[in-house]
């Protein structure tokens, strides 16, 4: 992996202003917004506040990842992909690099929710709970970052700037990462829990407890991710093929 | 690099490329010395892109092969030997010129370093300028670097002059002008005959999807650059016409004749001596585009 390529992606995406928008900004005004509205008491056994607090930080990491989608159909609207073809890199790195800065900024994303939780909503935790928290946050990103380079290569900008906006909005519904699932019908809790944003969800919640997600969240997490993987690797041998 | 890989220099042997029902490319065959600048010119849709795309590895040739250098053009484009600046080739957003030619060297076995490419592209000035506000001539100049980045051996540009003023462009030809000295290979798709005539050794005229014409630009443009004649000639068969000395081809449209000319001076002899009856005779500069179109007719092709 090259480091300057590297390096120079994760530069280039925390200055995009969709990041500060979607992946610092709304997180952080929705955690403010809803911890006043809900925010005494507790939920799961968790104080409620630290519950929103990291509901909202995985829906910004969430947006980062999903966001490299976004970045992909671009580069590849503007011809730029075509030129890294005609250097050594090989096209799967390009695609690795897209992963990798996905995940390395969706951490001060998470980070910056926390620091607000901690010194504007006095959330209190043992430093190993919020370790745990953010690092499982960081594991269950891996469907979501599959699914934004398989939309990245399979759709054009015009498309998928509205589509990402919706499909974000419903996964974080449906899948409980804004209000709890136990509110809703025992239908559609069926539904959230098949899907990976409840999963997601879940895995930064569950350390707060001192538990964890279990196996069958994380088989749930896995699956999703292959199916994007597969579906990833067959749009982008298909954007590559040489014609 | 070894000499002998360089003295293989560049080989395009019967390459034909179709898009659908569009032949794009019908049959090309080409070599080329390393060392050589050579312009591909030609009308839109002649197949120059096509051609370039091939030889980049871009686009496969539904038959025929191609080597640069003695290697495949993936194998060359690996080993850093080919730098180009393509027609489409795009920027990337939230950078500068500097970050993003930083970046690209360190994709490359031996970059060329970057304040020499800024040196050489003319963007010292616009190094700590992002890509996003920069005008369609400096963009060009920032893809211009990229092609230099490799600091390749051989140089391929498509269309390289496409929105730059006129400072620009003989800023750009005069820093291709030392690249050249160096003795990298250069190719160049150019619509423009004056572009071709002046900065090429060797001009490769393309139309429809073949080489029609494959020369040093002199002899190019004793053809390209001719004359036409355009008189009024009431019933004189197209065929005789043809026949005079000095003349490539002839369109009718009427009454009225317009012959395109390899020498308009023996023809207009040959005209006036013939045919008592032409009238209202002028003499005037080839249009490009009726010249290729001139070429294509078998019997008129140069070769030289």
């Amino acid at each position: 992996m090259n480091a300057t390529y590297l390096r120079t992606e994760v530069r280039r995406t925390l200055r995009a202003p969709r990041y500060f928008i979607f992946v610092i900004g709304m997180p952080v005004g929705l955690f403010l917004l809803f911890s006043s509205l809900y925010g005494s008491g507790d939920q799961d056994g968790i104080a409620a506040k630290a519950w929103l607090m990291v509901s909202m930080s995985v829906f910004g990491a969430m947006g980062a990842a999903v966001s490299i989608g976004g970045r992909i159909a671009g580069e590849r609207q503007a011809g730029w992909t075509r030129q890294l073809r005609l250097t050594p890199m090989p096209g799967r790195m390009y695609v690795a690099s897209k992963a990798i800065t996905a995940l390395a900024v969706a951490v001060p994303a998470l980070a910056l929710v926390y620091a607000v939780g901690a010194v504007v909503e006095g959330v209190r935790l043992p430093a190993a709970r919020w370790a745990e928290a953010a690092g499982w946050s960081l594991l269950a990103l891996a469907p979501f970052v599959a699914l934004g380079i398989w939309l990245g290569h399979r759709l054009t900008v015009d498309v998928l700037g509205p589509l990402s906006g919706a499909l974000f909005t419903a996964l974080g519904i449906l899948g409980g990462v804004w209000f709890p699932i136990d509110q809703l019908p025992s239908a559609m809790q069926s539904v959230a829990k098949a899907l990976p944003s409840y999963w997601l969800a879940q895995a930064g919640r569950e350390p707060l407890a001192g538990s964890w997600i279990g196996w069958h969240g994380v088989a749930v997490l896995a699956i999703w991710t292959a199916i994007f993987t597969v579906l990833g690797a067959r749009a982008y041998r298909r954007d590559t093929a040489r014609a | 690099m070894p000499e002998t890989m360089l003295a293989a220099g560049l080989s395009l042997r019967g390459l034909t490329k179709s898009y659908g029902p569009v032949r794009a490319v019908a049959g090309i065959d080409l070599d080329i010395v390393a060392g050589e600048t050579v312009a591909l010119l030609g009308p839109n849709g002649a197949g120059k892109s096509t051609t370039i795309d091939m030889l980049l590895g871009l686009a496969r040739p539904d038959a025929g092969a191609v080597t640069v250098f003695g290697r495949t053009p993936d194998e060359a484009v690996r080993a850093g030997l080919i730098g180009a600046m393509l027609q489409s080739g795009g920027l990337i957003s939230e950078v500068t010129v500097r970050e993003l030619l930083v970046l690209a060297a360190s994709l490359y076995p031996a970059p060329m370093p970057v304040d020499e490419v800024l040196e050489r592209a003319d963007l010292t000035e616009l190094a700590d300028r992002r890509t996003t506000k920069l005008s369609g001539g400096q963009t060009q100049r920032v893809r211009f670097a990229l092609a230099l980045v490799p600091d390749p051996e051989l140089l391929v540009l498509d269309e390289p002059t496409a929105a730059m003023d006129v400072e620009t462009r003989r800023r750009f030809w005069a820093s291709m002008r030392q690249l050249a000295a160096a003795g990298r290979t250069v190719l160049f798709a150019t619509h423009y005959l004056d572009e071709a005539d002046e900065y090429a050794d060797r001009i490769v005229l393309m139309a429809q999807g073949r080489v029609v014409a494959d020369g040093p630009a002199t002899a190019i443009k004793a053809v390209v650059g001719g004359r036409t004649i355009r008189a009024t000639l009431p019933g004189v068969p197209d065929g005789l016409l043809a026949a005079l000395p000095g003349v490539g081809a002839v369109e009718r449209h009427g009454d009225a004749v317009r012959l395109t000319c390899t020498d308009s001076d023996l023809a207009l002899r040959a005209l006036l001596a013939g045919y008592q009856d032409a009238r209202d005779i002028e003499v005037g500069g080839a249009d490009l585009e009726d010249a290729f179109v001139a070429l294509t007719s078998p019997a008129t092709g140069v070769s030289a």
